[in-house]
């Protein structure tokens, strides 16, 4: 079954790594791409992703207040997976209360996003931050 | 003959969006990739690329500093800084380092194919609001952009900038050793020099410096902005 994604990252060039490096997945499609929280909302009813990768830092509306939200359109099958620059148990709490499956660390995006992906995908909880040796599934 | 880059950035996923943005572009490669400013200075000397994209915010060494070693190797060098800051310090210091296009990181996708080109040509690449600053204070007074504050950095040597960031990262004075083929006491005397110099206390007194100087930088969360942990990137 085909995994559909939504990319959501105020930084283009994030996007296009993010996508160069998902769509090398069989199976895989990226659907869209937003560059706030405001557009991500309105793309997850058109495009009617299974997995929104999110970053936290956005202008207009942020990656956590645009989770939250998401969590308010009661689509089940929908998973969050943050990818984010914030390195901080603080900030994978937060993401984790605002209803995240997953939490990667950008720096660390090469070695965790495929399989964090792959984790959430089939629900399951993902998180890694960069200090940690291990990614917990 | 191609044209050849070197990337350097310390997130996978920004080099495979620069590589894929770049290598569109008949007759331009990306020759090489490092995750940090001293893997870049190597990768240079050995590589010989025609231009250096470096991004300011890199571990062990900042991409002010990997520029200005770069130009001290070679002055030959072309040197594109990518940053998430136009700050006006941040500019000076750029030009200051010898850098010829700087290029916003929300903006690479517009600019970096034309900052590429300039320096191809010969010329100089800056996003638009550093022309701005350019005209407003550095060609029309003919002295660096205005500042409130007389900069800290020439203090500092080039060696103990790096300790400095090194430091400031968390690493201790052997792993700083071990990292710049230094001996334990030569660190340990690099590092009361930078304190003395400085006027610093405390390693925190030194965190405190490194952020404000832009050899390391911190960014805040949106939900974290009143608690004092940061977040070095």
């Amino acid at each position: 079954m085909t995994v559909r994604i939504l990319l959501v990252d105020d930084h283009p060039i994030v996007r296009q790594g993010l996508r160069t490096l998902l769509e090398g997945r069989p199976g895989w499609q990226v659907v869209g791409e937003a560059s706030d929280g405001i557009e991500a909302l309105d793309k997850i009813d058109v495009l009617e992703p299974d997995v929104v990768v999110l970053d936290v830092t956005m202008p207009r509306m942020n990656g956590l207040e645009a989770c939250r939200l998401i969590q308010l359109k009661g689509k089940t099958s929908l998973e969050v997976l943050f990818v984010t620059q914030h390195d901080s148990p603080q900030m994978m709490r937060e993401a984790l209360d605002a209803g995240a499956r997953g939490y990667v660390v950008k720096s660390n995006a090469g070695r965790d996003l495929l399989e964090a992906v792959e984790a959430v995908s089939q629900h399951r909880v993902f998180t890694a931050l960069a200090r940690s040796p291990h990614a917990s599934c | 003959m191609k044209l050849r880059i070197l990337l350097a950035d310390d997130h996978e996923i920004v080099r495979r969006g620069l590589c894929s943005l770049l290598q569109k572009r008949e007759g331009w490669e990306v020759c090489g990739e490092a995750s940090d400013g001293r893997e870049a200075v190597e990768m240079a000397k050995q590589l010989k690329p025609d231009v250096v994209i470096v991004d300011i915010g890199m571990p062990y060494l900042n991409g002010l500093d990997t520029t200005r070693q770069l130009l001290q190797h070679d002055p030959n060098f072309k040197v594109i800084v990518l940053t998430i800051t136009d700050s006006d310090q941040v500019i000076r210091e750029a030009l200051d380092a010898g850098a010829r296009g700087f290029v916003l990181k929300s903006d690479a996708a517009r600019d970096l194919v034309a900052a590429v080109e300039a320096l191809q040509s010969k010329r100089m690449f800056f996003t638009p609001r550093v022309n701005d600053l350019v005209l407003a204070g550095f060609l029309e007074k003919g002295h660096a952009i205005s500042r409130t504050e007389p900069p800290d950095l020439p203090t500092l040597t080039a060696r103990e900038r790096e300790v400095t960031q090194l430091l400031a990262e968390g690493k201790s004075s052997k792993e700083v050793a071990v990292l710049l083929n230094l001996s334990t006491k030569t660190v340990e005397t690099h590092r009361s020099n930078i304190m003395r110099k400085l006027s610093l206390h405390s390693i925190r007194d030194l965190v405190v410096y490194a952020i404000k100087n832009n050899i390391i930088q911190i960014q805040m969360p949106p939900q974290l902005r009143t608690v004092s942990e940061t977040t070095v990137v």
